[in-house]
């Protein structure tokens, strides 16, 4: 399975962007994007219309949760994985009922993440299979 | 009389105070001696003879006075004039005595003045029910100056050592708080660059962004296990301000046991495999469910098999066992290591108690992993122990209500 679509990866550290776009790749040749916000995030969102999007909880200025509801809003069969350094059930319980269809811990072995998005990306597109 | 008021200035006809008993300094701020001049003394009596004399007494000690004439006045009074100590005759009209030290605890709980009964009645009963209704003390009357105003020196320094005590506990469990805040801020802000550390070391290590020289690679590889060790560290440090914050939320949902073993034996047999141990599991046919937080219990077994893995000598065998026991279920994880010494085996569970058995193969021990499972599995209404085995090495016993 190679994914070859668009993602938007939204964190507002530049480390984590690094490190999930360098994930990220091993899933095929998707064409990345990154955002360092939510606002920022919501713009290209609606410009590239992305298959599938990355999307820290814990962000500055505007936070994932107010992000994703905006993504969703503009898009109701938007992709979007929350990421989190801290699982916290609530948020995730709260991302999942706004449209959220999966969440990734960003303190996970590379490889489990990899994992996590390859079953996503098969349940969201049947067809990339 | 008046002019006396508030002094320390002795009366005349009266003997020289006594000094007081000397408390050991507690350090700068405080003084070496609980201040009694000026603390307030609530005096009930109906006969205004006996509180004239009283409060001349009280008076010249440097003490604050305030009469009530009967037990309803004292209760009023006392709300307004907020006692250090309060001297109460036992018989009066109205409410007696007894019955207003009841009033008083009930109105003022533990907080409420230490009472002293004056009274002529000083027979065993009386005693009994006055200490019964909440007094510390009794003064049969007549009373010996000397005698009452060093029981009344002694409930007062009490009272206030009991004061500082209540304050000293608050503002220690205040530092306590603001610790466990600051190390959870420290931990989580410390968790995301060593996750992006690592998981960027191991992309060097492994070639995904080109090859590297052996050397490069030894140097890129310890980066990737020294920050791997740190994380941990961090991890472990969080969930104990978490649970320290008293945050330890367990969200039970049904879940299969066996299925939660195999995956952890899965991922555990990896670290395993790098000293040539072997992890065994031996779990029922029939499949066993408990109602437990999943990702919680899973950090027990986790943390548990590691720590077999890494106490025990390389190429040796971890067994892991799932049954179900007299009180619901049990899940065994035997080592082939040392064993916990017995002298030491109080620290096992205790934040930090890192014992003198130490890791075969260079891993790392914070002391914090089994004090955090065995707050998880308590949390579960369970309970965690550790058995020394007969052939040698260790068994570390979970029990699981059904």
């Amino acid at each position: 399975m190679s994914f070859e679509g668009k993602i938007l990866l939204v964190d507002d550290e530049a480390h984590v962007r690094k490190f999930i776009s360098l994930v990220v790749r091993q899933l095929g040749s998707p064409q990345i994007i990154e955002a360092s916000n939510g606002a920022e995030a919501v713009e290209i969102y609606k410009q590239e219309s992305p298959e599938l999007v990355l999307l820290d909880v814990n962000m500055p200025v505007q936070d994932g949760l107010e992000t994703l509801k905006q993504i969703v809003q503009h898009d109701p069969n938007a992709v979007v994985v929350m990421l989190t350094s801290l699982a916290n059930r609530q948020t995730v319980q709260e991302a999942v009922q706004n449209g959220a269809v999966n969440y990734l811990r960003k303190d996970t072995p590379k490889d489990e993440i990899l994992q996590a998005l390859r079953r996503t990306i098969a349940d969201c597109f049947p067809s990339n299979t | 009389m008046q002019l006396l008021q508030n002094t320390r200035i002795p009366f005349p006809s009266f003997e020289p105070r006594e000094t007081p008993p000397q408390f050991p300094s507690r350090g700068p701020g405080t003084s070496a001696e609980p201040n009694l001049l000026g603390r307030k003394l609530l005096v009930v009596d109906d006969d205004r003879l006996n509180i004239r004399i009283l409060a001349g007494l009280l008076q010249t000690e440097g003490y604050v006075i305030a009469e009530a004439n009967s037990g309803e006045q004292a209760l009023e009074v006392y709300e307004g004039f907020r006692p250090d100590l309060v001297l109460l005759d036992v018989v009066m009209p109205g409410i007696d005595g007894f019955e207003t030290c009841r009033e008083l605890r009930n109105r003022y709980g533990v907080n409420a003045a230490p009472v002293i009964f004056i009274t002529a009645k000083n027979d065993s009963e009386d005693v009994v029910e006055g200490l019964a209704s909440g007094g510390v003390d009794y003064l049969p009357k007549p009373f010996r100056r000397k005698e009452a105003l060093a029981r009344i020196r002694t409930h007062l320094q009490n009272r206030i050592l009991i004061e500082q005590q209540k304050l000293l506990v608050e503002q220690l469990k205040q530092a306590n708080d603001a610790k466990n805040k600051l190390v959870g801020m420290a931990a989580h802000d410390l968790r995301n660059p060593l996750a992006s550390i690592r998981g960027l070391a191991e992309f060097l290590t492994d070639g995904t962004v080109g090859p590297m020289s052996p050397d490069q690679l030894d140097l890129v590889k310890m980066i990737h296990s020294e920050s791997q060790s740190m994380l941990n560290l961090v991890n472990e440090l969080l969930d104990v301000s978490t649970i320290a914050a008293g945050e330890l939320k367990i969200n039970r949902e049904s879940c299969d046991l066996a299925e939660l073993l195999e995956k952890s034996v899965y991922l555990s047999n990896i670290n395993a495999a790098r000293k040539s141990t072997r992890i065994s599991l031996q779990t029922p046919q029939a499949p066993v469910t408990a109602m437990i937080d999943a990702s919680k219990i899973r950090q027990v077994v986790d943390n548990l098999l590691s720590n077999a893995i890494k106490y025990s000598p390389p190429a040796s065998e971890v067994r892991v066992r799932l049954q179900k026991s007299d009180t619901g279920l049990e899940i065994a994880v035997q080592d082939q290591g040392p064993g916990i010494p017995e002298g030491e085996r109080h620290r096992l569970f205790k934040d930090f108690g890192t014992l003198s058995v130490k890791p075969t193969g260079g891993e790392k021990a914070t002391g914090l992993g089994l004090a955090i499972c065995h707050k998880i599995v308590e949390a579960h209404q369970g309970s965690i122990a550790a058995t020394n085995l007969p052939n040698g090495g260790c068994e570390f016993s979970i029990q699981l209500p059904a």
